[in-house]
């Protein structure tokens, strides 16, 4: 790692960019705009972002929260948990935890920084982790293991049974530093009486361990206000989703992130619900004007993208998609399966959304449970793609639900799971109309294919497949 | 008493004659496709420069990929060891010694005795290797003495996007046609190799002097760009030639063992 | 009797499989060491481990499989497209990993594109990740599923009775393949890693009875024998191994292996299983609690005792960390036991690899020859 990387912890340095950049638009247009040539590497993401208006002000605004918040939690009292995305954090609020969540901070970090989060990843690397893993983990967990980072209290999974390199990341950092460890565990059916009595027991443990870590008893009332706040978010989540069937889709192309980062970052936190909130209001009211919400107003396409998305610096992606007319209509990471939404309804898939019950504590922690268990990747990568409930029928419904032209596939070549049966799915989706696409690239890593090659291949498979 | 060391590589080939410590001679060939002939081949022309035959030598150690085909060695010591042996000859000081050779990468520890500590080698793929130089140096039209030069007159060196030397040839090639000068791109290559070489580098842990053999450390660019990178300067090697530590230290283990030392 | 071992550990359809299949019995195979071998027995039914070895190349395991995927499983889809696994009846998939538990859906697909290289009864079975009361349960009731599965498909039933008496009998292999163990830890001992392998992997072809008698002989041989002396000792550990060929390039003249964590090692056979009590709950306690296996997540401390407990018994000079590329859990462990090990004085040496044809025989032996000149130079020194 370069000397002047080792300077600054790199979560102090993130909260830094992110609390100046909500501030960019205090000023008037004209300092804004000399502001931006001060950030070559991630002007246009702020400028994207601000684009939106209020929503994107807000987003902004809760991600230099997020960070000062893990920065500063040592001196405030607060226990840090070294978490992941598919890992819904409203139990860590209910308990005054703070949560660090891995890959959020790593797509921040490729997002903005030159290299991303090379140096980092490297890192793993030095310290005798296998460079073949994710590199979502990687990014954020080599600054932790070297040390340039808050002090980390704990690790909390819950990816056993569902990505390995995710868990075996978390195993790896905890021993590395010798810190606590907690896996919550997923059998592979996702229904039935015996995979729910697992889901509880599982997390009554996890409880018990957070209170062990903490020193204090989970509170319900806590834990209530912090659901009462979650069901208020499906709620705004399911109105977007439903929105996003129209045609043209009304959605500015960034909505979609924001949607799930906000809920990984802040899931029952008025946070959270602020920015969905903001979002509502101007995507009723582009529907009202049945406009669509790409920027250039004219909607070509409209892309499924059935896994994660592409974190090429300064949101490429979506500079992409939306200079191409293509709408974006969500991925995997968006979908939280309550019983509200509208796929849900779609499917008919009671079974496999939840409901939230704050009756007493038995159920409250059914709840979260069950919540934890629906969560992106956990609910739908679990057991075989094909079976039930899981990733073939969750993309076709939803592609269908969404109008899709195309599926697109991208990952990263850590991604032992999907890269073992990405082929397969692709052959069950082409079977059903589907033009697929998958990338080879690397979401967190420009190193493995670089972005203008990236574009080129995606550009040439709409070409190849007549879809422009 | 002469002892004598063969390096018998994949690309090249090196022999080294000594003599109560000193080097008498030493050569360096371009390896021939068979090893055997290739030992053969850079022994007989040490010889004969030193005015010497065979008979004179009292005992010889091979090193290197070919090692065990050629006939007339003693011993065969493996060619990490021999590096490690080579390189303290040529920095008495050093502790970690990197070597980047024409088809893999190695970086070993020695404690203050001179014995090998740790040792960690990368030969899964060119890139980290001389191999990857020697793609981009043709593609840029350059001698690879010229690629390593490259790095002190770039203004702006490029960042390669990939590791990978396929695609970063891909990339040259448009950062040529896109009119980049070519010492930003020739001190770009030499900066990702440093960057894949220090990974490995770190993974052994890093102890003072630090040193580089082989054929790249005669590269200023990438022996610079590593230092910059692992934050901790590289002693450059005067004695001898860098690419000769392997057979340097298949010599010095020929002569301790023909002392009655012990390896 | 090395012999029968060898043949049975490099042959796919050996000379038990054919003549237990010309008696008109089934044989169902499995792809991991989590799976109670004891149901299969209970049943009449020959339990067979699925290995990839002898897959000279890729090409249908890389036709489902994408290209970030350790070999393992890709030979194993690669032997089972070629037809060469139609010898079974049945398979097990267990998530083990996520490329092997993947190997479920590649395998049906596999079976849907070519008749007959899917077997009639294929069975996911769900192992957890961890051991608690809760998971045990899970696993217990995963087992009854499993025996209830069998037993309708194959038409048998499978008693509590059945299952004891199988319990005993593989306890017995057990207690055989512990002595076998205490014999690679003397100072000279009678056997190569090689041969050991050999062994081990003889049990996981063949029915358990004549194995057990195999054993017995074997043992009782090696208690006679002079013994290897004079070697660099080592201990392999990492990912799964089933090709005496690579423990043969490890040892070469110098050195022995004589202790090892491997899945096709001593992991397949540590610890008993309790012979009194419900025998579906004993066997998951035993197979869940008992196999260290970095899939088990969280329980590094634990591993790596018992991997400092081992060096000490069978005195270690070094340790092999080997991985498979993309074999994440191992590889990173490996990196964890490295430091750890090394910190207590014990030399270690990782090594990645490639699973399937032994191709990379030079680039290995050069690596180990280092790491054995490395520990001789510390033995010289002290």
């Amino acid at each position: 790692m370069r000397k002047e990387t080792k300077e600054y912890k790199f979560d102090w340095m993130l909260w830094n960019t992110f609390a100046a950049a909500s501030r960019l638009k205090s000023g008037t247009q004209k300092e804004y705009q000399a502001m931006l040539k001060y950030i070559p590497y991630f002007n246009r993401i702020v400028d994207t972002l601000l684009g939106t208006g209020e929503p994107g002000q807000k987003f902004i605004e809760i991600c230099s929260k997020y960070m000062e918040n893990l920065t500063f939690a040592k001196e405030r009292g607060k226990k840090t948990a070294i978490t992941t995305f598919c890992f819904s954090p409203s139990i860590f609020y209910a308990m005054d935890i703070v949560p660090i969540c891995l890959e959020v901070l790593s797509v921040m970090m490729t997002f903005i920084y030159k290299r991303g989060t090379a140096e980092f990843m490297d890192y793993c690397n030095e310290v005798g982790f296998t460079e073949t893993s994710c590199s979502s983990q990687r990014g954020t967990s080599g600054a932790y293991l070297a040390g340039i980072g808050a002090d980390i209290d704990m690790f909390v999974t819950d990816t056993p049974g569902v990505c390995d390199t995710n868990a075996n990341s978390f195993a790896f950092a905890s021993a590395y530093l010798n810190k606590p460890f907690f896996q919550l565990d997923m059998p592979p059916d996702l229904t039935g009486e015996r995979s729910s009595e697992y889901h509880r027991e599982d997390f009554k443990a996890l409880i018990r361990f957070l209170e062990a870590q903490t020193g204090k008893k989970l509170d319900p009332e806590r834990l209530r206000e912090n659901l009462r706040e979650l069901a208020r978010q499906d709620e705004i989540i399911a109105e977007l989703e439903d929105l996003a069937r129209m045609v043209p889709n009304p959605l500015p192309i960034s909505y979609n992130l924001m949607v799930y980062a906000s809920r990984f970052l802040f899931a029952g936190m008025p946070e959270c619900t602020g920015v969905l909130e903001s979002m509502l209001k101007i995507a009723r009211e582009n529907a009202a004007k049945n406009i669509s919400g790409l920027s250039g107003g004219v909607e070509k396409l409209r892309a499924f993208f059935c896994y994660i998305d592409h974190y090429a610096q300064n949101m490429q992606l979506w500079q992409m998609l939306d200079g191409n007319g293509i709408c974006y209509q969500g991925n995997i990471l968006s979908h939280f399966w309550s019983h509200n939404a509208p796929h849900v309804a779609e499917y008919h898939k009671e079974e496999a959304a939840y409901n939230i019950d704050m009756t007493d504590m038995d159920s409250l922690i059914d709840s979260v449970g069950i919540i934890n268990s629906r969560m992106p990747m956990i609910k739908s990568i679990r057991g075989p793609y094909d079976a039930p409930n899981m990733w073939l029928e969750d993309t076709l419904g939803l592609a269908k639900m969404y109008k899709a032209d195309l599926i697109v596939y991208n990952g990263t070549p850590g991604c032992r799971n999907t890269w073992g049966m990405v082929k397969l799915l692709a052959r069950d989706t082409e079977k059903a109309g589907y033009p697929t696409y998958i990338m080879y690239a690397d979401a967190f890593d420009e190193r493995v294919q670089s972005w203008e090659t990236t574009e080129e291949r995606f550009m040439e498979f709409l070409k190849v497949r007549r879809l422009v | 008493m002469f002892a004598a060391g063969c390096d018998v590589g994949s690309l090249t080939s090196k022999a080294v004659i000594m003599k109560g410590g000193k080097i008498i001679e030493s050569v360096i060939i371009k390896s021939k496709a068979r090893p055997w002939e290739s030992a053969d081949e850079v022994m007989g022309m040490a010889l004969s420069r030193a005015g010497l035959t065979m008979t004179d030598i009292k005992r010889c150690v091979g090193t290197g990929y070919g090692r065990d085909k050629i006939s007339f060695i003693h011993e065969a010591v493996s060619e990490i060891a021999c590096h490690g042996k080579g390189a303290r000859w040529l920095v008495p000081s050093v502790r970690t010694v990197i070597d980047i050779g024409g088809q893999d990468c190695k970086a070993l520890r020695l404690d203050d005795k001179g014995n090998m500590m740790k040792f960690i080698t990368n030969d899964k793929c060119a890139s980290g290797t001389g191999r990857f130089l020697e793609v981009m140096a043709k593609v840029l039209n350059l001698s690879l003495d010229e690629l390593g030069e490259m790095s002190a007159r770039s203004k702006q060196p490029i960042t390669f996007a990939s590791a990978c030397t396929v695609w970063a040839q891909a990339d040259v090639i448009q950062h040529l046609n896109d009119k980049v000068p070519i010492e930003d791109i020739a001190a770009g290559v030499n900066n990702a190799m440093a960057s894949r070489m220090s990974t490995l580098a770190c993974n052994i842990g890093l102890e003072k002097d630090v040193c580089m053999t082989g054929g790249v450390a005669k590269n200023n660019g990438v022996v610079n760009a590593l230092e910059k990178h692992l934050g901790i300067r590289i002693k450059r090697i005067h004695r001898e030639d860098p690419q000769l530590a392997g057979a340097i230290g298949a010599a010095l283990f020929a002569a301790e063992k023909a002392n009655g030392g012990v390896i | 009797m090395m012999k029968d071992f060898f043949e049975a550990s490099t042959a796919l359809n050996n000379k038990y499989v054919t003549q237990w299949k010309k008696n008109g019995k089934k044989v169902v195979g499995y792809t991991c060491s989590y799976v109670p071998d004891e149901i299969f027995h209970a049943a009449g039914i020959l339990p067979f481990r699925i290995r990839g070895f002898g897959a000279t190349d890729t090409t249908i395991g890389d036709t489902y499989f994408g290209p970030f995927i350790c070999s393992l499983p890709k030979c194993m889809l690669q032997l089972a497209g070629e037809g060469k696994l139609n010898f079974l009846d049945g398979a097990i998939i267990t998530p083990g990993c996520d490329s092997m538990r993947r190997l479920d859906e590649c395998w049906r697909k596999a079976g849907s594109d070519v008749g007959g290289v899917i077997p009639p009864f294929f069975f996911h079975y769900g192992v957890p990740h961890k051991y608690s009361d809760y998971t045990i349960k899970w696993l217990t009731e995963e087992t009854r599923r499993l025996i209830t599965a069998v037993e309708e498909h194959f038409c048998v039933k499978i008693t509590s009775d059945d299952l004891k008496k199988a319990i005993k009998l593989y306890n017995y292999s057990r207690k055989l393949l512990d002595r076998f163990e205490e014999l690679r830890t003397l100072d000279a001992p009678p056997f190569s890693g090689e041969e050991a392998l050999a062994v081990i992997l003889a049990g996981t072809t063949m029915p358990r009875e004549e194995y057990n008698v195999l054993l017995e002989q074997f043992i009782a041989k090696a208690d006679k024998a002079p013994g290897i002396k004079n070697r660099v000792r080592l201990m392999l550990v990492g990912s799964a191994n089933d090709d005496v060929g690579l423990v043969r390039v490890m040892e070469g003249e110098k050195a022995i292996v004589v202790a090892d964590n491997l899945c096709f090692g001593s992991r397949f056979y540590s610890d008993q299983v309790e012979e009194e009590g419900d025998p579906v709950f004993e066997l998951s306690r035993r197979y869940l609690g008992h196999n260290d296996c970095p899939r088990m997540y969280g329980d590094y401390r634990r591993r790596l005792n018992i991997l400092a407990q081992k060096v000490e018994k069978a005195k270690i000079d070094g340790v092999i960390l080997q991985n498979i590329r993309f074999c994440d859990l191992h590889g990173s462990e490996n990196g964890l036991f490295e430091r750890d090990l090394e910190g207590k004085g014990i030399p270690c040496m990782r090594l990645e690899r490639e699973y399937g044809p032994l191709v990379e025989t030079g680039r290995m032996k050069m690596r180990v020859d280092t790491f054995i000149e490395r520990i001789q130079q510390r033995r010289a020194i002290a």
